[in-house]
């Protein structure tokens, strides 16, 4: 949005891509046909899109406009789940994606794509806004920047933003090479790397939660909450990513990135406005403030688990080394949970404990914040009473925000049993969420960040779970050691056990 | 329908219904139901009106701002009469299994009655909600009301005389009442294209040379609608330092009451929105694009307004102009 359009009305206006191009490097990928094309479509649709803005397509192989526009429909129809695919709003948004075909190594591509932007700047007028949209290997990222590099793309007068998908290196090191080769084309306020668990709304909601309401605040510290637990939990397999999931695992695919994401918004401190800087900055330091965990404490404080096979609701399902593309052999973790403690006055001797795993009974995401029991036990001869005080707040598949506590229960004793509050996303805001991509795009063609994850960010995430990583490296796992449709491993159960806590079953 | 009205039993009414919905196996999943409330939506109606048609509003509306809905109709004829019945609207969200439910209440009075029906209706509101008002009746008077909502919603183009409705509201305004119209609401669509042509930076600098701004509508005299749009955008070329002419101007092919056209010329820029066999087109220079414009019923209208419960500066600004100009 422009500052000065007198015609603006935030109060009713959506917000809205301004007019722009989008480079998509992978457009016949299947990120491209099951996330990306659905959430334009679906900007298009809501009218969130400018009479100016272009999609060029960048692939391999070799295909006309009308025919990458063909295939383009053919994902939006297939792929986008809440949107009615109407042909006058397809009609129209498809006049606006082009293709390049080309070879990102050869630097006649990027030629023929400056080409392209100079042609949709005059017709379309871009005013030389590009977003280039890394939807490649990994392996790719630094070619496809340097490339992007040699044609004089990075920069222009227009603004030139990359975004980037994980993983964002392996390592530490990785990351930060990664970083160094992007920023050698782009800078870092350039650079957009994109976590799609932090465009989910309920994500969102929780720096509403926190932020937002006065009566929270007070009780988010090492005072009042006796431990966190953060359940990333997939009731699917690798699904056919066999071989790439054997070579990431779920620390690395899930803990590093996304959950450590989501605990940096649980135990950010409060940002001084809700401004891109200000916001990362706070996630930042909690990321930095996370405790390393020593060689010797691994063992203790990180639980690696890999499924084996199983009989799960009637049918058999495959152990993870005998899914398709993977080792037989293989060492990679399908299941990660870890122990962080986090050094400030806030939460020190706070445990923060991170699940997330393959093949568990369920499908759910959620954050649990335990408040320590009442100093004083005055109601005696009910087990039940001991029950906690526990904050839930759902992430998926039924976003909410539950809070437990105990009741009286109806008679003449004095007898408590816990009961639970629930609000319901879902039901107290009947409106359609966007979806993380549709949000995320948004964002980063608006050219706010604030959902983004910056390089100080990724590396120090990569720094709180490295030396898991090398410890797991260099010793070997008694693999599987957890049936497909349980809840991991026993000795995950026993790292909790050991400080007096339990697992909550979601 | 209850003999004896009072908020007290209605009250407690609205308690039995809960208990009785959330009773194990009442429900149609067995699973209970879920009950949501994020304000409460009171409608003013009267013995006119088609309640089915108005139910069936309210009833979609429910799922996407679910409120504690009263329902306060007016009905005519001699005599005492005010009654009240309780009863639950429920959906099931898609693919979940636990109904979720809203209350819902119809208080029927007859003129003599009808003070003590809003009084019944300002007590039943639910608590530290917001309160919205859909006033749908001919009366002019918000009343009690008035006072009691944080905002009260009209329509507009349900008059003959769209200023004279618009000069009845201003007046409201001043009284301290928090309004919206749903006439001015049909416009946001308009509002926000012809806003996204000026995201153009190349574009908006041509802005203050804009001299001349036409507004064309159905029928011989503006609508409410016609009112505010000219009224917006001289506030908004204002603001562009633009010195520019209004025509409003009748448009003989159009339908009557609707706005059809609007027109903004310079000396380097032109550009036009109008409505074209259910689309709206806009041309800017040689550039023309086309778009979808869904009929505005009442549903869609309320949807958008229920979801803005703050003060609306843009539409008071253009309601204050348009009764000026």
């Amino acid at each position: 949005m422009s500052a000065g359009n007198p015609f603006e009305d935030p109060l009713r206006f959506e917000r809205r891509v301004p007019e722009c191009a989008l480079v998509i490097f992978g457009a016949n990928g299947d990120l491209t046909k099951r996330k990306l094309l659905p959430a334009l479509y679906r900007l298009a649709y809501d009218r969130r899109l400018s009479a100016g803005f272009a999609v060029v397509g960048i692939s391999r192989t070799p295909l006309s406009d009308e025919q990458f526009r063909a295939k383009m429909q053919e994902a939006v129809r297939r792929f986008s789940e809440d949107t009615e695919f109407a042909p006058d709003v397809w009609e129209t948004f498809a006049r606006s994606l082009f293709y390049v075909a080309g070879d990102v190594a050869d630097l006649g591509l990027y030629r023929g794509l400056g080409q392209k932007l100079t042609e949709i700047e005059q017709t379309r007028q871009t005013g030389g806004n590009v977003l280039f949209y890394l939807s490649t290997q990994p392996s790719q990222y630094a070619p496809v920047a340097q490339g992007l590099g040699s044609a004089a793309l990075g920069q222009n007068r227009g603004w030139r933003r990359l975004v980037v998908e994980k993983p964002f290196g392996h390592d530490l090191a990785s990351a930060r090479t990664l970083s160094e080769q992007l920023h050698t084309v782009f800078s870092e306020s350039q650079v957009y790397r994109i976590d799609h668990y932090l465009g989910k709304e309920t994500v969102q909601n929780i720096l509403a939660f926190r932020f937002g309401n006065g009566i929270f605040e007070p009780l988010w510290n090492r005072r009042y909450v006796n431990h966190v637990q953060i359940t990333a939990a997939e009731s699917i397999g690798v699904e056919g990513r066999g071989s790439y999931y054997q070579e990431a695992g779920a620390l690395a695919d899930m803990i590093q990135n996304h959950l450590l994401q989501v605990m940096a918004t649980i135990a950010m401190e409060p940002s001084a406005s809700f401004r891109a800087d200000s916001v990362r900055d706070e996630k930042s330091k909690l990321l930095r403030s996370i405790r390393p965990i020593k060689p010797d404490e691994v063992r203790e404080n990180a639980v690696a688990g890999q499924y084996g096979p199983s009989r799960v609701g009637g049918a058999d399902v495959a152990g993870f080394r005998q899914e398709p593309g993977v080792d037989p052999q293989s060492e990679t973790n399908s299941y990660a949970a870890v122990t962080f403690f986090v050094d400030n006055w806030r939460w020190a001797g706070v445990p923060f404990y991170l699940r997330s795993g393959k093949r568990l009974p369920k499908r759910v995401t959620e954050i649990a914040i335990q408040f320590n029991a009442a100093p004083l036990a005055i109601f005696d001869g009910d087990t039940d009473s001991s029950g906690p005080n526990l904050l839930i707040l759902r992430i998926q598949p039924e976003e909410g925000i539950s809070l437990r506590f105990l009741s009286k229960r109806p008679g003449t004793g004095m007898t408590l049993r816990p009961v639970s509050m629930d609000f319901n996303y879902g039901s107290s805001f009947g409106e359609r969420s966007p979806s993380a991509y549709e949000t995320l795009l948004l964002d980063a063609l608006i050219g706010d960040a604030t959902l983004y994850t910056r390089q100080d960010m990724v590396e120090a995430s990569w720094a709180a779970v490295e030396p898991i990583q090398n410890v797991w490296r260099e010793t070997g796992h008694a693999f599987p050691n957890y049936a497909a449709g349980t809840w991991g491993p026993a000795e995950s159960d026993a790292m909790l056990v050991r400080r007096g806590h339990r697992w909550r079953k979601p | 329908m209850s003999a004896a009205v009072s908020a007290d039993s209605i009250l407690r009414e609205m308690t039995d219904l809960w208990v009785t919905l959330g009773a194990p196996g009442k429900a149609e999943t067995g699973m209970g139901v879920l009950r949501a409330c994020s304000m409460t939506l009171i409608v003013v109606t009267e013995e006119g009106e088609d309640p089915v048609v108005l139910g069936e509003t309210i009833a979609a509306l429910m799922p996407v701002h679910p409120a504690r809905a009263i329902i306060l109709r007016l009905e005519g004829g001699p005599g005492r009469q005010l009654a009240a019945k309780v009863v639950a609207q429920c959906w099931m969200p898609f693919g979940q299994r636990r109904q979720i439910c809203a209350e819902q209440i119809e208080i029927t009075a007859s003129e003599t009655l009808w003070e003590d029906a809003v009084s019944t209706a300002a007590a039943i509101a639910a608590p530290d909600l917001p309160i919205i008002v859909w006033w749908r009746s001919q009366r002019a008077d918000f009343g009690v009301l008035g006072g009691l909502a944080t905002k009260v919603v009209v329509d507009s183009a349900r008059g003959r005389d769209g200023k004279r409705a618009l000069e009845q509201l201003a007046e409201a305004m001043k009284g301290g009442v928090r309004l919206a119209d749903l006439a001015w609401t049909r416009l946001t669509l308009w509002r926000q294209m012809l806003a996204q042509v000026f995201e153009n930076r190349h574009l908006l600098e041509q802005l203050p040379s804009i001299s001349k701004v036409t507004v064309a509508f159905g029928g011989e005299r503006p609508p409410a609608s016609a009112w505010y749009m000219g009224a917006w955008l001289a506030n908004a070329l204002a603001d562009a330092s633009s010195r520019v002419s209004l025509e409003m101007k009748p448009d003989a092919s159009g339908v009557v009451g609707q706005l059809m056209r609007v027109e903004l010329e310079g000396a380097s820029l032109r550009t036009e929105l109008s409505r074209r066999d259910g689309r709206l087109v806009i041309a800017v220079g040689t550039l023309t694009q086309c778009t979808s414009l869904p009929t505005a019923n009442d549903y869609q209208a309320m949807h958008e307004e229920l979801g803005i419960v703050r003060q609306d500066a843009v539409f008071e600004r253009a309601l204050t102009t348009a009764v000026r100009g």
